[in-house]
Formats: structure tokens, sequence, C-alpha cells
């Protein structure tokens, strides 16, 4: 058994400490790789689609859309205030196209953009009601920045023209009814939106292996010192 | 110890070839390059990387406490097969050091 002085035991418990704050470190960033193999996984399972909900159970106008409330199915009813071209939009076929969008006054309060079609249209006058897949909004510009023209689709392009509060996201329409009758247009269609994982299953799972060895090569390396210093000491004596 | 520097020797070369070309090839690829059939052809690197470091990792621990080194020396020998040259110039140092009977 190692004799450890007085003066000696301020700097063994701070290296005892680091040790195992190191150690913690390392198990703790194991645990975070394992959970992104498993969010991974998971992500390779086929989405489920939920039942139809209506808009303002899952938005609130002026709020971040929540992670549950993308690719829902929602419906809401109002009037279309204006009309915008978003161009260069991809389906998920991926053809590009320029794609027609509404801002659409919701009866329950806010504005919401809304997907119509890939041809143009004119815009409904009167009450319309929409079922629609909701979206997040777009990060990144598909096109010049053009007045009438929406060079993403995203609410924050159009928060300084207009009063009222805009839902976050957009709503790709699936029908659009005027007292009960269907607009017959050629809609664009895109697949449920996946959260991306980057990388591999395979690859979060050998961080993990490295994590956690790491921590165990943390845990070794005092040992390591301590017969070092033995073996030093026996050969100077 | 041959048999310990030989390990070593190997680990450290596959781990700086991994390293070569994860940091020169994968990643340039997805993060430069936006061509999804190329990127599904480098996808196997980073995973081999992974597994082959963590080798590395048991080669160097293992030859560095063979070669009584310091914990400075063994900690800078497990993070060389971190940097793409970083493993081969170690094992260029261990063939100097240590020659093979």
């Amino acid at each position: 058994m190692m004799k450890i002085s007085k003066r000696e035991l301020p700097s063994k418990v701070g290296a005892a400490l680091i040790v195992l704050i190191l150690c913690a470190t390392f198990i703790r960033l194991g645990f975070w790789q394992l959970d992104r193999a498993e969010e991974f996984q998971e992500l390779q399972k086929p989405y489920i689609e939920r039942p139809i909900i209506n808009l303002s159970q899952v938005a609130i106008p002026g709020e971040n859309l929540s992670d549950d409330s993308i690719n829902q199915i929602v419906r809401f009813s109002g009037r279309y205030l204006e009309q915008y071209i978003a161009p260069n939009q991809e389906d998920k076929s991926g053809v590009k196209a320029d794609w027609i969008v509404g801002l659409f006054e919701v009866d329950s309060g806010g504005a919401i953009l809304v997907v119509r079609s890939v041809s143009n249209s004119e815009l409904p006058i009167g009450s319309v009601e929409i079922i629609g897949r909701l979206f997040n909004r777009q990060f990144d510009d598909r096109a010049e920045k053009a007045s009438s023209k929406l060079s993403r689709i995203d609410p924050a392009l159009l928060v300084s023209s207009y009063e009222q509060k805009l839902f976050d996201g957009f709503v790709l329409a699936q029908s659009e009814k005027i007292n009960g009758v269907e607009i017959d247009l050629k809609r664009p269609e895109l697949d449920p939106a996946k959260p991306s994982v980057p990388g591999y299953y395979w690859q979060h799972i050998s961080y993990v292996v490295i994590w956690w060895l790491m921590a165990l090569v943390v845990l070794f390396l005092p040992f390591y010192q301590v017969s070092r210093k033995r073996q030093g000491n026996e050969r100077g004596n | 110890m041959n048999g310990v520097i030989k390990r070593f020797r190997f680990m450290a070369i596959a781990a700086g070839i991994m390293s070569l070309l994860l940091w020169f090839v994968e990643l340039p690829v997805v993060y430069l390059l936006d061509n999804p059939d190329l990127e599904a052809k480098v996808k196997w690197i980073p995973f081999v990387h992974g597994y082959i470091y963590a080798f590395y990792v048991l080669a160097a621990i293992h030859f560095t406490a063979r070669a009584r080194f310091t914990i400075k020396r063994m900690i800078l020998f497990i993070l060389a097969g971190t940097l793409p040259i970083a493993s081969f110039i170690a094992e260029r140092r261990v063939m100097r050091q240590f020659p093979l009977s």
C-alpha cells in the first residue's frame, strides 16, 4: 500500500477528480452517440400517418412549430389574402417547378403559407376549407429575392408585410374546398419530412466503442503511473 | 516485444490510411459535393475508421505500456491515430527506436 504524504494529498485529489470528470465525460459522450444511433435506426422505420386534426390544435401563430406538429395533416378554414410564386421548388420525384403559394388568413386567427399548385391558378375568393400537411419552413433560398416571389417558403419573408401574426412553417395543400366543392388543381407532392441524423448506424456505434474505450483508458492511466513509479523505485534500489 | 511492435505498426499504418481517407475523401464528398451516389460509395469509411481507431488505441496502449513510456507519450500516441499523418510519424519513430530483431 503506497503512503500519500499530506503535501501530496491536494495534487492526488485533484488528479483523481480530473480522472473522474474525464471518465464521466467520455461515458456521457458514448451514451450521446448511442442515442444518435438509436435515433438513426428509428428514422429508418416507415412513417406512420396520424389522424387529421385542426391546425389550431398543433400550431399557434407567431410561435415555432413543435417537432410533433411537423408532418401532421391539418384542417383549417379561412380566406386567401395574397398569392406568390416560389420558384425552383423540388417535389418528391425530384422534379423542379415554380409553386403557387397563397397567404391564407385562418378563421381562428393568424395567417399561414399554403402551397397550392404547380400551375398558375386564380386566387379563390371567399371562405375556403383546406386539408394539407404541415411542413417546417425552408431555410435555403431557391431563387433570387423579388416582390411577388418567395425565394424560399418561409413566413419570415412576409413578417414585415402583414400586421397579423403568421404561423411558422407552411402547409402543402391536399385539398381546397369552396362551399364543399373541391378546387381541381395540379398539386405538388412531398414525402413527410424526415429529421436527419448525420452519419450511419454502425458509425455511431463505433464512436460509442471509442468513447467508452477512452473512459477505460483514463481509468487505467493512474494505475499505469503507479506501476511505472514502483518499477522505477525497484530499479533505484 | 517484437509482436507488440508489429501489431502497433500494422494498426498505425491502417489508422493512418483510414484517417487520410476520412479527411481527404469522405469529408469533402459529404460536405463539399452534392452527390448522393458518391456519398453512398464512401459511407463505409467513417465506421471502418471508427473501429480501426479503437484497435489502434488498444495497440498503442499495449506498446507504450510495454515500452514503459510516460503517460504524456502514451496520450500522444493515442491521439496520433486521429490525425492523417501523425500515426505514420509515430510508426516511423517507433521503428527508429525499436528496430525489429
